[in-house]
């Protein structure tokens, strides 16, 4: 069973408040067909990977399957609803593995954990690391990776 | 007519990864940043993070520069799979930034079905300051045997 949606709590709001070693569990998420033709038309990627049904009857996966780059975009928004507000600051930089498909129709959700917190007194100095893996109903792997954030405000 | 480099009436449908030339530079057109683009991307990825109006979400410049990527002066890149990448966000981007990108294949990897390609691409402003950046890998397929 997937747990509850995680709701961030207000003790955990602040980069002060993060711990090195706390896990979270995002909600759950079905990756429909329609996401994907939707994202083909937003980014233009329309390799028949995605968007060719017959073709892909033929190929190493049987059937259509969502860009990796979905996947990676439906985790972030996942993630910021099973992470607290302050492990989710600008982007600093990814590190990414794309394991093994989404199909349509699968339900990912997000564990993550926080490996990395360099500490400053200002705001724009305060780093935190998380480690993502993007979970499919069967429990595989599907993706997985390392992204920093950096904190543009701070406990006042 | 200025003469492109690949002759389309005899060129494959697809590039394979026996056709993937190394140290070549591709750059594609550009795309402008709209207000559209981040509300169906925050629509669709459902980020919940608060951010403050004109801005870009970080993921969204990447995804397009995706899809820019096949916008290039070639056929299409045979890919099987994308195995990965490594990024970094370098400068934000504001809705009414224009991106293109541009890219160099350097590294090839001869497996025993395709081959792995390491591309290097850069996310560049309208003002040419790259924005975003890094390396992508793919797995592309092998030339068919006839």
């Amino acid at each position: 069973m997937l747990s509850l949606p995680f709701v961030s709590s207000p003790d955990d709001a602040f980069f002060e408040d993060l711990k090195v070693g706390r896990e979270y569990v995002s909600p759950g998420r079905t990756v429909t067909e329609t996401d994907v033709v939707m994202f083909a038309g937003l980014s233009g990627d329309y390799n028949v990977l995605h968007t060719d049904a017959e073709h892909m009857k033929g190929s190493l996966f049987g059937e259509r399957i969502a860009h990796g780059l979905l996947g990676l975009a439906i985790q972030q928004g996942l993630a910021s609803r099973g992470e607290p507000a302050a492990a989710h600051g600008l982007l600093t930089a990814v590190k990414w593995k794309f394991k093994g498909p989404i199909r349509l129709g699968d339900t990912i959700h997000v564990r993550s954990r926080i490996v990395g917190l360099k500490g400053g007194t200002e705001p724009g100095q305060q780093l935190v690391t998380v480690e993502r893996q993007v979970m499919n109903q069967r429990g595989e792997v599907v993706q997985e990776g390392e992204s920093e954030h950096v904190l543009g405000s701070r406990k006042p | 007519m200025s003469s492109p480099r690949i002759d389309t009436s005899v060129a494959p449908s697809q590039v394979y990864f026996e056709d993937v030339e190394l140290n070549v530079p591709l750059e594609t057109p550009g795309m402008t940043l709209t207000a559209a683009h981040v509300a169906l991307f925050t629509g669709m990825t459902q980020d919940v993070s608060p951010r403050d109006d004109g801005f870009v979400p970080d993921l969204l410049a990447l995804c397009i520069s995706s899809g820019l990527g096949w916008r290039v002066p070639r056929p299409p890149l045979a890919v099987l799979a994308f195995m990965g990448f490594e990024w970094r966000f370098l400068l934000p981007l504001r809705v009414g930034d224009t991106i293109r990108s541009i890219s160099v294949t350097n590294t090839k990897r001869s497996l025993r079905e395709g081959g792995v390609v390491i591309e290097e691409r850069r996310v560049v402003n309208q003002r040419g300051e790259t924005a975003q950046a890094g390396k992508l890998t793919l797995l592309v397929a092998k030339r068919p045997k006839p």
